[in-house]
């Protein structure tokens, strides 16, 4: 090397000392400052300029506090929602892995051919989809009549018809574009696409699905609501026999596909085939896909009985049985005190019919008996969904959840999200490059030595993806524990029980009290998770990527 | 112009780790010299050392009359080239040829001027506009010598700058630059792994070895003094397109005459007669350990001197031939399994297997002590004092 | 590519159907990856009034940009997109030279102390994010940087990750390009400013994308850094927006989109430098 090694330093100092400075200001002095911190009780409330009071070493105290001391109960309860939300991060690795493997294996039609063929499909969707809204959108005898829809009643029949034209349409033509979008952009269409929610994660990203999440007129649930009425009409009609004759019939054949794999798996082990690690994978797979199989049917079973149907389906609480006879007063003729009377009679729980005989059972109300429907059935179908009554108890049936105002579900929700946000972000990236790493020749000579699709994943991708999968498991578990805070600070304010570790050390740092030793606490038990994670893996995984 | 002198230049890594000693040098003023060895044996080194770019940490390096041991390499009035021609990728070949003359601050006109001509000589006046990824490995190869020469330095350093390119264009390459020499006379240093290359191009060529675990100078000398008088048994198999046979054996003296032997006594693989001249020499080493060495050209079908069947030749089994063109290879075993390989003059009708007698040059023997390293027992000092004389009176 | 060789043909029935069911996944998937967006864009084009029906719907009655009329007379957010492209531009800016100049003098000069100084920017890699917050709130409040640009700016201008990152940029530079300037004549700062920073632009543009992103994007700092209205980057600004005007979806969706444009817009252009910069970033973890 050119130049002493004391002039060497000099001039390496000089071009480090910019980031150097910042970097013993902001990082490497923070860290052991951070460590003092978690030792004293600072808090800036207690302890700033305008007193005299000192800051005092305190040992251990804080982590004690917190460990099994008076916070203790906060901490592991916040520790709990940390990890429940992690939940997402092995669900979006393996759907990373998965988006790779699709992008990169050719899927997108190649030949000019089926390139046509697929177009044709794609533009005949698009035709008939359209045609099918212009003939739903048509003049029928409703143009005329103000729509009867819940919350519609400015618009006509007919507008509500022609938005709904336009929304299948703008629908199909989404569907439209993805299709020649994946056609003739291919790979680096499916790649951006998918990239899309990563890029854009932040405050706007939680803001959207804030939106999405709403329990009415919320994205989700209006999806959500149709399948789920129709699993339950389905439920609802067939007999109880057939859905516990499907589950055993279920259970019974994965036991007999298990037995037969582990005995088959077996046997290779035993004759020192390879090949059985991959049976006996095949074996678990099919294990918990007929587990969950059974868990489904069982709890299809239980459908009917906890669905109100038929006498609790309808019935109506005191508001809203009020809210129908003051509907009811509205029409001309009837005796306001007449409704009254028989309304009050009605009480909690009333069912639809018994609400509709006792006011049929009034001559006046009787006459009006299409305005008495009304008002009944209108009411009805907002119990049903919901629309009345605050909480999902009240409802029956088969209902799509409150999301992010139910502390049951608030953390699936926020599950549900990360995973749709990780899923197509850095990790398939990696992948993407991890695949397209892999020597063809190992696929070939796979190929020739009679290894099918599968196998070719299990004994050639995965293995050389190992060290990627390594990579990404270490970097999603240290991001894992640290996060949480954006989306329950935007989306729930900490509220239906998603607060997490670092929200707590928000919480303790920078409101309230501003308890910054105990917050510094938190941080270096984080740190500790951290660390000993890390060391597992390390542990674990390096042993993974050795074989 | 000027002259390069190394005096006892030694260089340790990491104050442990020796990388050459005891290298000293004198390269003449325009002399073409080249350091040729082994990997790992310092050559590349040695040079970076005279370049600046490695600090030396024993001895002295001069450049003219001016120790250069702690000058910075820009002011050492050298060029270099380097084995992957470090071109900067994201400047034209113009601009990479100019860089360093626009560092030195010359006129703007001085500088296209110079330019223009080195291309000229070179043949790449074409190639200015363009980056160093749009050409081709042999026109990189001209830009890099371009950027050596444009700078007008007094000292030329070739580091293995021939090495990426492939076989062909090395060789005409080859010729290019030892023209170029020719008509520049700028004192050179050049390293090389390859012995063809050193032959060929250098005025004096220096092996160096790392043999015995420290990178040091085996022999400095012209091309064919090292070749013909290889000072140990290194030297003498690391030079020549093919390699040397040794055969491990003992001096016997029998009928006043030094011979060497090797296999058993009643029947020996080989068995020659040392030439008269050296007999006074080898005397004091009868009954020794030795070690013989026969370039594969030094055998043939006939006899070239004074050989006589009972005195020079060789039996053995032929195993392979294998035509060359105007030679051909001969690889066969002798008696005790012992393999040999012989160049001789080709011809149709030689015999694909069978017994075959060769007859040996025996002025071109060598005789070396036992072991990698064993020095010359005929020539111990190299070549002759006269012979070095008339060799380097036409260099 | 029109013909499959025999090795990647399918054999069964199964197989054949694979492709074919592959790309229909991967579209139903584009879908849902599109759609909330859409949906996005269509509330934000939505009056007040309908956007609990826009699911029955599926579009409004009448496109009106009033929305984002709204965005800009209920808060200053030509406000907060300043200081969010000032802040992030700064931060960039400055992290981009700071850490160009480290890696220099991390991969292209041997220095006593090198390697282990360098460990202990990797150590603090590893070390978490939260362990960094409180302390460097003090450190902050300490130098009188609260509710002040300077403390948005000053502390993200140095990434110990940057660093890293362009160190192994650099470190993929021959070194005999630097040889080659130094007996051209050229001294360290000519040889980073000439040679080396021109070659490593490639990861020069993965840190600055990098760093715009993550800056623009970032939520923790200045939410607990400042409290001033005018000092507001996008990100609390929005949330800010939304604890006020919750109830008016679609202004909230309308400003949603406007501060998720600039970062679409980054990708789009520099597409391929994102994707190799991420992977550059995973070679040696």
């Amino acid at each position: 090397m050119i130049g002493s090694g004391r002039k060497r330093l000099l001039i390496a100092l000089a071009f480090l000392l910019p980031n150097l400075i910042g970097f013993l200001l902001f990082t490497a002095g923070p860290v052991v400052f951070s460590l003092y911190m978690s030792l004293t009780d600072w808090q800036l409330t207690k302890h700033n300029q305008y007193s005299t009071e000192s800051v005092k070493f305190i040992g251990f105290e804080n982590y004690a506090r917190l460990l099994w001391g008076d916070e203790s109960h906060l901490f592991w309860d916040y520790f709990y929602n940390t990890v429940f939300l992690m939940i997402a991060i092995p669900v979006s690795i393996a759907g990373s892995l998965l988006l790779a493997v699709w992008i990169n294996s050719k899927a997108t039609p190649q030949k000019p051919k089926s390139k046509m063929k697929w177009g044709m499909i794609g533009l005949a969707c698009s035709v008939a989809a359209c045609l099918g809204a212009w003939v739903l959108a048509s003049p029928s005898a409703a143009q005329d009549v103000m729509s009867t829809r819940s919350g519609m009643t400015d618009l006509t029949e007919y507008q509500v018809q022609a938005m709904q034209r336009n929304g299948l349409v703008l629908f199909v033509g989404i569907v439209g574009a993805v299709i020649t979008a994946g056609l003739f952009v291919g790979q680096m269409f499916f790649r951006a696409a998918f990239y899309l929610p990563t890029l854009l994660a932040g405050v706007a990203m939680f803001l959207l699905w804030k939106t999405l999440y709403r329990p009415r007129g919320g994205l989700i649930n209006s999806v959500l609501d149709p399948i789920l009425g129709g699993i339950e009409r389905v439920v609802v009609n067939t007999p109880a026999v057939i859905w516990y004759g499907t589950g055993i019939l279920l259970a019974l054949a994965t036991l007999a596909f298990i037995g037969r794999s582990m005995m088959a798996g077996l046997s290779r082990y035993k004759a020192k085939e390879t090949g059985g690690f991959a049976l006996f994978g095949r074996a678990f797979i099919l294990a918990t896909v007929g587990i969950s199989a059974l868990g489904m049917s069982l709890v299809l079973v239980q459908l009917p009985e906890k669905s109100l149907l038929p006498s609790g389906y309808e019935s109506f609480d005191q508001a809203t049985i009020l809210a129908i006879g003051d509907e009811l007063k509205g029409v001309e003729g009837v005796d306001a005190a007449e409704v009254d009377l028989i309304v009050n009679a009605l009480g909690e729980g009333a069912s639809r019919a018994d609400t509709l005989s006792a006011l049929l059972s009034d001559p006046v109300l009787a006459q009006n008996r299409a305005s008495v429907l009304e008002a009944v059935d209108q009411r009805s179908e907002r119990v049903r969904r919901g629309l009345t009554a605050g909480h999902e108890t009240e409802r029956g049936g088969l209902q799509p959840p409150d999301w992010l105002l139910s502390s049951r579900w608030a953390k699936p929700a926020l599950v549900m999200m990360g995973i749709w946000l990780a899923i197509g972000g850095g990790n398939m990236l990696l992948y993407l490059a991890g695949l397209s790493n892999i020597p063809q020749s190992l696929y070939e000579a796979a190929a020739i030595d009679g290894a099918t699709g599968w196998q070719r994943f299990i004994n050639v991708t995965w293995p050389q993806l190992a060290p990627t999968t390594f990579f990404i498991v270490i970097m999603s578990t240290i991001g894992g524990l640290q996060g949480g805070f954006e989306q329950a600070l935007v989306m729930t304010e900490g509220k239906a029980d998603t607060i997490v570790l670092t929200y707590y050390l928000y919480n303790l740092a920078f409101t309230d009290d501003f308890q910054l030793g105990l917050a510094s606490a938190v941080a270096w038990v984080m740190f500790a998770m951290i660390f000993a994670m890390t060391a597992f893996n390390f542990r674990f995984g390096s042993r993974l990527t050795n074989e | 112009m000027a002259q390069v002198t190394l005096r006892d230049v030694k260089k340790v890594y990491d104050g442990k780790v020796v990388a050459v000693r005891d290298v000293n040098l004198t390269i003449g003023d325009g002399e073409f010299l080249v350091l040729v060895g082994p990997s790992g044996c310092g050559k590349s080194t040695t040079l970076r050392m005279i370049a600046g770019l490695e600090a030396i940490t024993e001895g002295t390096i001069s450049i003219g009359d001016r120790v250069v041991n702690d000058v910075h390499p820009k002011d050492r009035d050298i060029a270099m080239v380097f084995q992957n021609y470090a071109l900067y990728p994201h400047m034209s070949v113009e601009k990479n040829m100019a860089f360093g003359l626009q560092l030195r601050r010359l006129p703007r006109e001085e500088i296209k001027r110079r330019v223009t001509e080195t291309a000229g000589l070179l043949g790449i006046g074409e190639l200015l506009n363009r980056r160093p990824k749009q050409l081709s490995g042999g026109q990189r190869q001209r830009v890099a010598l371009g950027r050596a020469i444009v700078r007008d330095a007094s000292v030329f350093l070739f580091d293995e700058p021939l090495s990426n390119l492939d076989a062909k264009l090395r060789v005409t390459t080859r010729t290019e630059i030892k023209k170029l020499h020719k008509r520049l006379r700028t004192t050179t240093v050049y390293v090389t792994h390859d012995q063809e290359e050193a032959m060929t191009l250098g005025d004096r060529i220096v092996v160096m070895s790392a043999g015995r675990g420290v990178g040091v100078i085996e022999q400095v000398d012209t091309p064919l003094n090292v070749y013909r008088y290889p000072k140990n048994r290194f030297v003498g198999a690391f030079l020549g397109r093919t390699p040397m046979n040794f055969f491990d054996g003992r001096l016997v003296e029998a009928e006043g005459e030094v011979w060497f032997v090797a296999g058993p006594e009643d029947a020996p693989s080989i068995r020659l007669a040392m030439l008269p001249k050296h007999t006074e020499a080898l005397r004091g080493r009868v009954g020794a350990e030795v070690t013989l060495g026969l370039r594969p050209s030094s055998l043939s079908e006939h006899p070239m001197g004074k050989e006589t069947a009972a005195h020079s030749t060789i039996r053995s089994q032929v195993q392979v031939v294998e035509p060359l063109g105007k030679n051909i290879d001969v690889s066969c075993e002798l008696l005790d399994g012992s393999p040999m390989l012989a160049r001789i003059d080709a011809r149709h009708d030689f015999p694909t297997s069978g017994e075959v007698k060769f007859y040996v040059d025996m002025e071109h023997v060598h005789l070396f002590e036992p072991g990698e390293f064993g020095a010359s027992l005929l020539h111990p000092e190299g070549a002759p004092q006269n012979e070095t004389a008339t060799l380097a009176s036409d260099a | 590519m029109s013909d499959r060789s025999p090795i990647e043909s399918a054999t069964g029935p199964l197989a054949k159907l694979a492709r074919p069911l592959t790309f229909v996944a991967l579209v139903l998937l584009g879908i849902s990856f599109v759609v909330p967006f859409v949906w996005q864009v269509l509330i934000s084009l939505s009056d007040r009034s309908e956007v609990d029906r826009l699911t029955e719907t599926g579009f409004p009655s009448r496109i009106s940009l009033d929305a984002y009329v709204r965005v800009f007379d209920q808060v200053p957010f030509a406000k907060y997109f300043f200081n969010s492209f000032f802040v992030a531009g700064w931060v960039t800016l400055l992290q981009v030279i700071t850490c160009s100049m480290a890696a220099y003098a991390f991969s292209r000069i041997q220095w006593p102390g090198r390697d282990k100084v360098f460990l202990l920017y990797l150590g603090t890699l590893m070390v978490p994010g939260v362990v960094l917050m409180v302390p460097n709130f003090v450190v902050i409040l300490g130098l009188g940087m609260f509710d002040d640009y300077t403390g948005l700016i000053i502390p993200a201008a140095f990434s110990a990750y940057g660093t890293f990152l362009l160190r192994q940029f650099m470190l993929t530079i021959p070194s005999s390009l630097d040889e080659a300037a130094a007996i051209d004549g050229a001294g360290h700062w000519r040889i980073f400013t000439q040679v080396i920073l021109p070659l490593a632009r490639p990861g020069l543009i993965v840190l600055a994308i990098f760093a715009f992103l993550f800056n623009y994007n970032s939520f923790f700092w200045p939410l607990i850094l400042t409290q001033s209205e005018n000092l507001r980057v996008l990100p609390v600004g929005l949330l800010q927006f939304n604890t006020t005007y919750g109830s008016d979806v679609p202004a909230i969706m309308a400003a949603a989109l406007m501060a998720m444009i600039p970062p679409i817009m980054l990708f789009l252009l520099l597409q391929k430098y994102l994707v190799k910069g991420i992977q550059l970033g995973a070679v040696k973890g």
